[in-house]
């Protein structure tokens, strides 16, 4: 083992002598350099192995001969090595990066780099407080003059405002230094403690901590390195942004146990303050390092505030919190700012360059994923565990904060990368120039990433191995992602049912029943996706991960393994959106509402006792009452995700605006995951009664959505957004029935679910089928499809009767069902407006089947084929499951009144065909034979002696007078509802939409106000800069 | 001596008053030494024992007792130290100066402010 | 004017958070802990009469040795800045009154510098101020004449051994003593107190100090000199 203090000598030596040493070539020196640099990262990489595998003490190096506090010591534990170890790292692989820069520029910019590692290097070891205000100023002079690297005015300029505000700040952390030295007569951090200061003295901490405070850029005091982010090179600002801000936040740890704790108080809420404030502003930012600028400094704030209130944990649980915050800050940012130096673009909208660089685009996915605190990336465990330890802490104040914070984090990043996807913005495309120098260090950095979540899988939460198969399933399919689609398909068909084996032997039939519908539904609706062409690169990897979380909720055992696979299914389903050709604003809504949604659950399960069983969550969930507070956010998150009135805004936009086999898994399976969610939510509520009935005003939502989906719905022109609607509304009728809370009511919950998954898939996919020949979704466009794909029509036909509840199909039973229990439960209201709701979805069924399949053939319709076989074949399997169980409803009434008894007692029998309630019965083999008999006998007689058909050809129809514009608007599948539009008056207002609308606006141009206090002018930084230590001094009350 | 700190603290306020009010760059620099220099001043001030002498323990100093008639030897360290350190920092915001000057042909800071928001 | 309003307010606020501090300030009347050790320390164990310098050269010497990097980066951060060769200023001859003055002085106060280093553990000075001094002599030269140009590669040679060897010196206490001591001076013998060769390597090092200030200190008077 090499003693740490060579990687302060070495590069002070090698520094002192490039000079000399590049008389006779760069190369030379650069071999020197990059030498040094990784021997750096090699002797701390050794000392960090040691330190941390094979438990040696931490070493403490004293120098000149004498012990501290007489001479400064040098200490190197645990927590230095691994501070440093990254440090390096990031400095060598940055170092790579300049490569090109390093080998043309002055040879003073290869020193100035040199010795910036010594400073930061310096700077975590040292105990000494003065040594730190030298080795600081080290960094920062060495920093100021690298910024000039590439020398423009903006860089100058900003180098300019960061020397002024870094020397105001070295200012107070000297006057600090010098008095902690009057107060106590030391110098050293281990010989100076809270008790020697009198009360006069405190002044003297305040004056360094805040010094230091400044350093990590809280918010408002922190324009200066705004500009300096946004100005200088790339290479060299993901140095000053990981790098440094790495080393000044350890001093900040350093210090902080001479700090009184109202100092810490108050610097954990301006940490809070900033990560809020720069996210709200990062909203309205359009230049891509600006923009991580402002990311930057949130992060910063959010590790101050986590390191402050994790302080009194135990140390395994805040080296996750702290160190999974500061580890996913620090590489995905340095990697997220190497990229923006590869792309070279400056305004967000000109990133689309990257939809032609797949390499490129991955690598910018797996950081930016990171840096939002996705799983299974090191940001998830800790936001999860900070959050969990905020609320037990009862800080709910700070928890709101930052969950907005991270929310609005989501969304400007998110934005800028649906835009890099999607982004329509035409610019020339000039393929970006892949330096290997570039690639090569961000690569290693998405891989440490990706290392780091499975260590953490593995070593700190010990997942069941089932957990990380969504990523697994990711990865290797991109590894096989050469092969032809439908190869990868079938593959994926086998990996599907596979799974499904793995976890069949399942505990109880609530989960055997939602398998059913996650697996074996994804499965059949697998065989629609068959008919892609070409190879589709990267469906299959998103399509199996999101079918493998729907299957991981199953078997979720604790509240984490749950939200994990909620959030692999929403990362999962939000990309599988994205794939859709317009689908940047949908999936961007989606995203938004998700992770809000998600962002309450996470309190939610923070909030929910600890569980006391073994058996998976939806079992053993019952045996835990969940408090008032968590039963209402929880069922927020699991009504966001199924689509409940209020929040539904995502939901017929995503569900359009996927690509058109990918929006059966998301309507008709999807939405089930709520669904269940909410289920288990009530498996909870009732076995403890609360004092609040909260269901009852779920109930009612439900029941709202039934029908404003409907009416919205009819309104629609485009086909998938007509089923999308009808989802909804589908789902709210779930929802209402779940929230009676008895046995009828929770049965019909099933069964509908189960029916809405058949008979929405195989609509979506007859809807995929005609897309796919006709190219147009707009229904008003097509007609007379019938006599040209007939196996569609005749699907649609049996889909749309399963919907409408008129019998004898499927349809019929879930709607008497439903209506039975809202009954009983005694909500007539609520049963009569579902019953209005009822006579309005026929509305838009009829309307689906007669403006695509009736009425007349257009013009650009005569070659049109029957949709391709892949599209037939689920429809069919699906029609085939309606009849099942419209035949014999026992099939499935049977194992859902079983689930059902667990809960409530059974209010039904179950005799033959025959099911009884306490409001009359129902003989699904019965109705459907009455109902063959009334249709058959009819058609008989029609066609026996109706012989005279005549069929009324297209031409048929003369034109009144003068030819229209675009004649399909002027007939009746137009606008079809005008009237019922009309009728509805100022109800037919898109008012939520606009409520949302509202939202979004008010916070854009609430962060537009608050950017302007950023006036560029160096001397208003150095004024907040002052006035921010006056305020946190008075507030800190010293 | 009291005086000297109170003279160190008014040459901060000075100098951080130039900093916020002059347009002209080499003025804020010339504002940043004001306020380094009050900072020195500082420093020295707090290692003063009234009475005593330069630790310089030459032949008017008794050795034996050398603890009891000397000044604080840290501070003068320390405050070594800072004038160099400040003196780097101030070097380095004049390059930056001329530099700017250089390419825009400006010292005014109004004209540096198109970095924003 | 809102600006200026603010401006007061924030010197008005600083002036009242220091007001209560300055007010009960009280000095202290004898030597912290520290200091004494300090000052006996410098008598027994490090033979050097200059307490101030013990304090800077050895137990503060990673201080020092940071300082000296400090002036180093900013003569490396100079020259990066200011890397384009500079034009040759068309100005009128100095007379050569001055400039044989100046040549006299130079020497002068070159030998004057050196002594200042080289009788850092003993007389008030050191390596610092030795290196301004030379410094200043240089400057000297410069005004004379402002298009006169150095020899860059002994600069170079100067400033870079001296740091080097400086390093060096710090490692050989760290390699013979053992690893509390990088930057121990008694891995030169102590000699006796009050003479010049005692104190170990101090004067060793200071002197090191002073030929790296002086030579960096001229480099960065000579950058910004044509400027």
């Amino acid at each position: 083992m090499v003693n740490p203090i060579y990687i302060l000598t070495l590069s002070l030596a090698a520094g002192f002598l490039l000079t000399l040493i590049d008389k006779s070539g760069r190369k030379l020196s650069l071999t020197v350099f990059y030498g040094i640099l990784s021997l750096n990262v090699f002797i701390i990489g050794e000392w960090f192995y040691r330190l941390t595998f094979l438990n040696t003490p931490t070493v403490i190096i004293n120098t000149a001969g004498f012990s501290a506090p007489l001479s400064i010591n040098l200490q190197l534990g645990m927590q230095e090595a691994f501070v440093l170890l990254f440090a390096n790292l990031t400095a060598l692989l940055s170092a790579v990066y300049l490569f090109k820069k390093f080998k043309e520029t002055h040879i003073s910019g290869l020193i100035l780099y040199l010795i910036m590692i010594v400073g930061v290097n310096g700077l975590v070891m040292t105990r000494d407080l003065f040594n730190m205000f030298v080795f600081s100023e080290i960094l920062s002079i060495s920093t100021y003059a690298l910024i000039t690297l590439t020398e423009t005015k903006k860089s100058l300029s900003a180098g300019f405002k960061y020397m002024i505000a870094g020397g105001i700040a070295s200012t107070f952390f000297l006057l600090g230094v010098t008095f902690i030295y009057y107060f106590t007569g030391n110098l050293n951090l281990d010989f100076i403690h809270l008790g020697n200061f009198s009360n006069l003295g405190f002044i003297s901490i305040f004056l360094l901590a805040i010094a230091v405070f400044i350093e990590l850029k809280p918010f408002p005091a922190n324009g200066w390195a705004l500009d300096v982010y946004e100005a200088v090179d790339s290479g060299i600002v993901s140095v000053i942004a990981v790098v440094n801000s790495a080393a000044i936040f350890f001093v900040f740890y350093k210090i902080m146990p001479i700090l009184p704790q109202n100092f810490l108080n108050v610097f954990g809420i301006a940490g809070v303050i900033t990560f809020f404030f720069s996210n709200l502003m990062g909203l309205k930012q359009k230049n891509a390092k600006r923009l991580l600028g402002y990311s930057s400094i949130g992060q910063i704030g959010l590790l101050v505030a986590s390191l402050i209130f994790t302080m009194h944990l135990p140390r395994s649980l805040m080296y996750l919190i702290v160190g999974g915050f500061f580890f996913n800050h620090l590489i995905a940012k340095a990697g997220l700012f190497w990229i923006t130096g590869i792309v070279k673009k400056e305004n967000l909208k000109d990133w689309n360059v990257l939809k032609n660089n797949k390499p490129l685009l991955v690598l910018f996915g797996i950081l930016l994923f990171a840096l939002a605190g996705f799983p299974p990336f090191a940001g998830f465990w800790a936001k999860w565990e900070f959050v969990k330890m905020l609320v037990h802490g009862k800080m709910f104040f700070v928890v709101g904060t930052i969950l907005l914070g991270s929310l609005f984090e989501v969304i400007f990043l998110f934005r800028w990368f649906t835009l890099s996807i999607k982004g329509d913005e035409k610019t020339e495309h000039k393929n970006i120039s892949l330096e290997l120098s570039k690639m090569f260090p961000t690569t290693i950095f998405a891989g440490i990433t990706i290392l780091i979540s499975v260590l953490i899988m593995k070593f700190f939460y010990d997942f069941n191995w089932l957990h990380a198969l969504p990523v697994l399933a990711v990865l290797i399919i991109n590894v096989i992602d050469f092969l032809p689609s439908k190869i990868k398909g079938i593959l994926s068909l086998a990996a599907v049912l596979t799974y499904g084996y793995l976890i069949y032997p399942l505990e109880s039939n609530i989960q055997l029943f939602f398998g059913i519908i996650f697996i074996i539904g994804s499965a059949i609706n697998i065989i629609g996706t068959l008919n892609r062409k070409g190879k589709s690169e990267g469906f299959y990897g998103l399509l199996l991960m999101m079918i493998f979380s729907f299957g991981n909720l199953l078997v979720a055992i604790t509240y984490l393994e749950f939200f994990l696979s909620w959030e692999f299914m929403t990362i999962s389903s939000f990309l599988l959106i994205l794939r859709g050709k317009k689908a940047q604003k949908a999936s961007m809504l989606y995203l938004i509402f998700s992770t809000a949604g998600a962002y309450l659950m996470m309190v939610g399960f923070s909030l929910a006792p600890d569980l006391v069983s073994n058996s998976v969550l939806i079992l053993s969930i019952s045996n835990v009452s969940l408090p008032i507070a968590a039963t209402i956010l929880l069922s927020i998150g699991f009504m966001i995700k199924s689509g409940s009135l209020g929040v539904h805004i995502w939901l017929p936009e995503a569900h359009a605006e996927a690509e058109s086999d990918v929006s059966p898994f998301i309507s008709a399976i999807l939405l089930k995951a709520g669904v269940f969610g909410l289920l288990m939510v009530g498996i909870s509520y009732i076995k403890h009664t609360p004092s609040f009935d909260i269901f009852y005003w779920i109930g009612w939502i439900g029941v709202l959505t039934a029908i404003v989906g409907a009416f919205l719905a009819s309104f629609q022109e485009d086909a998938k957004r007509l089923l999308a609607y009808s989802s909804m509304s589908q789902v709210g009728y779930i929802v209402a029935s779940i929230a009676i809370l008895s046995h009828l009511g929770w049965l019909s919950a099933m069964y509908l679910s189960f029916n809405h998954m058949m008979f929405k898939s195989a609509l979506f996919i007859a809807i995929a089928g005609v897309y796919y020949r006709t190219h147009t979704r707009t229904m008003y466009e097509m007609g007379g499809l019938i006599k040209k794909m007939p196996l569609s029509f005749i699907s649609v036909l049996i889909m749309i009767i399963a919907v409408s509840g008129v019998p004898p199909l499927s349809g019929f039973g879930a709607k008497w069902l439903i209506y039975s229990s809202f009954i009983e439960k005694g909500w007539y209201l609520q049963a009569g407006v579902l019953f209005f709701a009822s006579g309005v979805s026929f509305l838009y069924l009829y309307r689906i089947i007669h403006t695509i399949f009736l009425g007349q053939l257009k013009y650009e319709h005569q070659n049109v084929k029957e949709a391709p076989i892949w599209f037939i074949i689920p429809q069919y399997i699906f029609i085939i499951g309606i009849m099942a169980i419209s035949m014999f409803p026992n099939l499935i009434i049977q194992p859902l009144n079983s689930i059902a008894m667990r809960y409530f007692n059974s209010s039904i029998i179950i005799d033959g065909y025959t099911i009884s309630s306490s409001l009359g019965y129902w003989n699904g083999n019965l109705v459907m034979y009455v109902t063959m008999g009334v249709f058959v006998v009819p058609l008989i007689f029609l066609m026996l002696f109706n012989g005279r058909m005549q069929k009324v050809k297209q031409f048929n129809i003369v034109y009144a007078a003068e030819r229209p514009e675009s004649p399909q608007t002027t007939h009746v599948a137009h606008n079809m509802y005008a009237h019922y539009r009309k009728a509805l008056g100022g109800w037919g207002k898109p008012r939520i939409w606009d409520f949302w609308h509202e939202v979004s606006e008010w916070s854009h141009s609430l962060a537009d106000s608050i950017r302007q206090l950023y006036t560029g002018n160096g001397q208003t930084y150095i004024l907040h800069i002052i006035m921010y230590v006056i305020v946190i001094y008075f507030i800190s009350g010293v | 001596m009291i005086f000297s700190l109170i003279l160190g603290f008014l040459l901060l306020i000075i100098g951080l008053y130039g900093m916020l009010t002059q347009k002209n760059l080499i003025k804020i620099v010339i504002g940043f030494s004001i306020v380094d220099t009050g900072t020195h001043i500082i420093i020295v001030s707090i290692g003063y024992l009234s009475g005593k002498t330069a630790p310089i323990l030459d032949s008017t100093v008794d050795l034996a007792n050398a603890a009891k008639q000397v000044v604080d030897p840290i501070p003068s360290a320390l405050v070594l130290t800072a004038i160099v350190i400040g003196l780097a920092v101030t070097a380095l915001m004049l390059s930056f100066v001329i530099k700017l000057y250089q390419k825009n042909k400006s010292l005014s800071i109004d004209d540096y402010q198109e970095l924003k928001w | 004017m809102i600006k200026r309003i603010f401006i007061l307010l924030a010197l008005v606020g600083l002036v009242l958070m220091f007001i209560p501090f300055l007010r009960d300030f009280d000095f202290h009347k004898e030597l912290s802990k520290l200091s004494s050790q300090y000052v006996e320390g410098s008598i027994n164990d490090l033979n050097t009469q200059n307490v101030v310098t013990s304090v800077i050269v050895t137990y503060r010497g990673l201080d020092t040795l940071g300082e000296v990097t400090v002036l180093f980066l900013t003569t490396a951060g100079v020259g990066f800045l200011l890397r384009k060769k500079k034009a040759s200023l068309k100005t009128r001859r100095s007379s050569e009154l001055l400039q044989t003055a100046s040549q006299f002085l130079f020497v002068l106060i070159i030998l004057t510098g050196i002594f200042i280093f080289t009788h850092g553990h003993l007389t008030p000075g050191g390596g610092f101020q030795g290196g301004v001094l030379i410094t200043t002599a240089f400057l000297l030269l410069i005004l004379a004449d402002v298009n006169l140009k150095f020899n860059y590669s002994i600069l170079h040679f100067v400033e870079s051994f001296s740091g080097v060897f400086y390093v060096m010196i710090g490692l050989f206490g760290f390699l013979i003593l053992g690893m509390n001591s990088f930057l121990d001076p008694t891995i030169l013998p102590l000699g006796n107190y009050g003479k010049l060769l005692s104190a170990g390597a101090i004067p060793v090092i200071y002197s090191l100090i002073g030929l790296k200030v002086g030579s960096e200190l001229t480099t960065i008077i000579d950058k910004m000199g044509g400027e």
